[in-house]
């Protein structure tokens, strides 16, 4: 694996039920993707876009495969490591359709729970945490409740809850889903950014082919399978 | 350092607060059955501190005044007097009896004593008003629950007597107040039957000798003598029962108390697994009400043990919440009761230690619907 790879998938599946209820979702799936790169992955609903995101962000266990973050090799026909949970908390950042920050935490405590959960140094997180929410644009909302900030000022919090533990990746699924047009491209665009700056490999999952164009790569779900497209071009 | 229990509690504070309260009143009521029952005990001992004697002379085979039906001669007195290790003894009688005030009916015990005898049983320090009683008819000494005042007319039996002493504090184990008369009515209210009674009897020719009985002898010791020595030299000459003091206390809880204990402790255990089974509930309630919080939290890497700390938490700080709000409502409202309630700092304590323990208990239900919560669930996946 290069050092650039930050996600490598090799023959990757997941199926659920038995018998008559057999629903095969992903079937041999291979991609990768590497440091710095914003990575679409589009499919019509119910083709497992959200599943297979799970089991990136080891959540949700493969039937078999191989799956790589970073330099570690996590399953292999099984999780390899018994802490699935330590790898998401230290490896990844999730960032979802609604904004999903704790609703009796104010913003700073929403952002540090997770450094704390990591036993990173107090001051050092609050810190990172005033650092990411400058970044944002929202440094003055620290000790504000989420009820108390707008929708597109909260996903800002949440996509920096996201860059708390300086993740390898971030898996976002569908973070414009609540969001209008404007916004929607904002989001998108500060993904790319933070891919670019952090040199963090973002997986999106997205139904808004008007964010295509933003992103380096697409994968696409097809009959079960991973398909890789370089461009919006190919898609059409 | 996040602390989520704190944070939480702190979002739906007011909530929380009448939940805590809500329980805590539950709480309370388990502090007043077990005050009840103490009041029971304490209640129980006010003759005996009052009467403040070594030995209780009654009937051979009986467990005294207390407990049943006991009669022996007054005259026994002068026989205990006559052994060396005797100082005091004297003749009591106790009576249970419904008295009229207004038109309310008091039930009341009546206890007799000799008013120029060496064993007075009225403490001084609860007399709150009047005397004690001075002429050998018609004066009585009554407790302040009974509501009546210096001076007020009793009618009992076939007699009228006047109030000239008020106590306070003064009452039988059941919780009916003392009231005190001298020997000699008091002999005649238990022992002298009616005129009809009395013409009926010489027709069947059956003549009243009891008016020289009483209920029990007690008596003091010489400081020198030991009294259970002295209690089982009695029990061999006098083919009577004698108890001693902590005989006498063991029969008014064993005997007396005990099936009361046991019904106000069945009724404490009860509302104590209530207060449980509701904390539980409310813990469940709000576990539930947090699962996408927690399902995200799950998610993002969070450690189930922080998040177990947290309701963990959450339960006793509801539980000790609950015990702080219950000790005030008991102590708000003990006083209201018509029997005696005592409530003790011990029994509080240990009812913390039972809610602390039940708390840990409530907690399990939310703590498994962590567990088992489905990490994706909040975002549909």
């Amino acid at each position: 694996m290069s050092k650039k790879q930050a996600i490598k998938v090799e023959n990757l599946n997941k199926s659920f039920g038995k018998g008559d209820t057999f629903v095969d979702v992903i079937h041999n799936a291979n991609f990768s993707v590497d440091k710095g790169e914003l990575v679409a992955l589009i499919a019509p609903s119910g083709a497992g876009k959200t599943t297979l995101l799970m089991m990136i962000g080891c959540v949700n266990e493969p039937n078999s495969g191989t799956i790589w973050l970073g330099d570690e090799k996590v399953y292999e026909n099984r999780w390899l490591t018994k802490e699935t949970r330590k790898i998401r908390r230290e490896k990844i950042g999730f960032i979802f359709q609604a904004h999903y920050l704790i609703p009796f935490l104010n913003i700073i405590d929403n952002l540090t729970l997770l450094p704390q959960a990591n036993k990173i140094d107090e001051k050092e997180s609050h810190s990172r945490a005033k650092e990411l929410l400058k970044y944002f644009d929202i440094a003055d909302k620290e000790i504000a409740m989420p009820s108390q900030l707008s929708g597109g000022q909260n996903q800002r919090v949440a996509i920096a809850r996201a860059l708390m533990n300086n993740p390898e990746i971030i898996l976002a699924d569908e973070p414009t889903a609540a969001l209008d047009s404007k916004r929607s491209v904002d989001v998108v665009k500060m993904l790319k950014k933070i891919a670019v700056e952090q040199d963090v490999a973002v997986i999106m999952v997205t139904h808004d082919e008007a964010m295509l164009p933003l992103c380096d790569r697409v994968l696409i779900i097809e009959d079960k399978k991973v398909v890789q497209k370089s461009n919006i071009k190919e898609i059409e | 350092m996040i602390h989520l229990a704190k944070e939480d509690i702190k979002h739906t504070l007011g909530k929380f607060i009448v939940t805590a309260m809500g329980v805590g009143m539950l709480l309370g009521i388990v502090l007043i059955m077990v005050g009840v029952y103490r009041g029971m005990i304490a209640d129980a001992n006010v003759i005996l501190d009052d009467l403040n004697v070594d030995l209780w002379v009654v009937q051979e085979n009986t467990l005294g005044p207390f407990a049943e039906a006991s009669r022996v001669h007054e005259d026994l007195k002068n026989t205990l007097k006559g052994y060396q290790a005797i100082d005091k003894a004297e003749a009591i009688t106790f009576q249970n009896l419904q008295i009229l005030n207004g038109n309310r009916q008091i039930s009341v015990m009546a206890i007799g004593y000799d008013i120029y005898g060496d064993i007075n049983p009225i403490n001084p320090k609860r007399l709150i008003a009047g005397r004690v009683l001075r002429n050998e008819h018609y004066e009585i000494v009554i407790g302040d629950k009974t509501g009546f005042k210096l001076g007020n007319k009793i009618h009992l039996g076939r007699d009228i007597y006047t109030v000239v002493g008020i106590t306070h504090g003064t009452v039988a184990s059941g919780g009916d107040a003392l009231v005190y008369l001298s020997l000699k009515d008091a002999q005649t209210l238990q022992f002298t039957y009616t005129n009809k009674r009395v013409q009926t009897d010489k027709a069947r020719g059956i003549v009243n000798r009891d008016a020289h009985l009483v209920n029990t002898i007690v008596a003091t010791i010489n400081p020198t003598y030991n009294v259970d020595k002295t209690a089982k030299e009695l029990r061999k000459w006098l083919h009577k029962s004698v108890y001693t003091r902590k005989q006498q206390t063991y029969v008014l809880t064993k005997y007396v108390v005990e099936k009361a204990s046991k019904q106000i402790g069945l009724f404490t255990i009860i509302l104590v697994v209530v207060a449980t089974i509701i904390i539980s509930l409310i813990i469940y309630t709000m576990t539930l009400e947090k699962i996408k919080e927690i399902s995200i939290m799950k998610l993002i890497g969070i450690p189930n043990i922080t998040i177990i700390k947290m309701i963990v938490e959450e339960t006793l700080i509801l539980g000790i919440l609950a015990f702080v709000f219950g000790n005030i409502f008991s102590h708000l409202i003990y006083n209201k009761f018509p029997k005696n309630v005592v409530l003790l700092s011990s029994d509080s304590f240990m009812l913390f230690i039972i809610v602390v323990i039940a708390s840990i208990f409530a907690s399990f239900i939310g703590v498994k619907k962590v567990i088992s919560a489905d990490p994706t669930s909040a975002i549909g996946g």
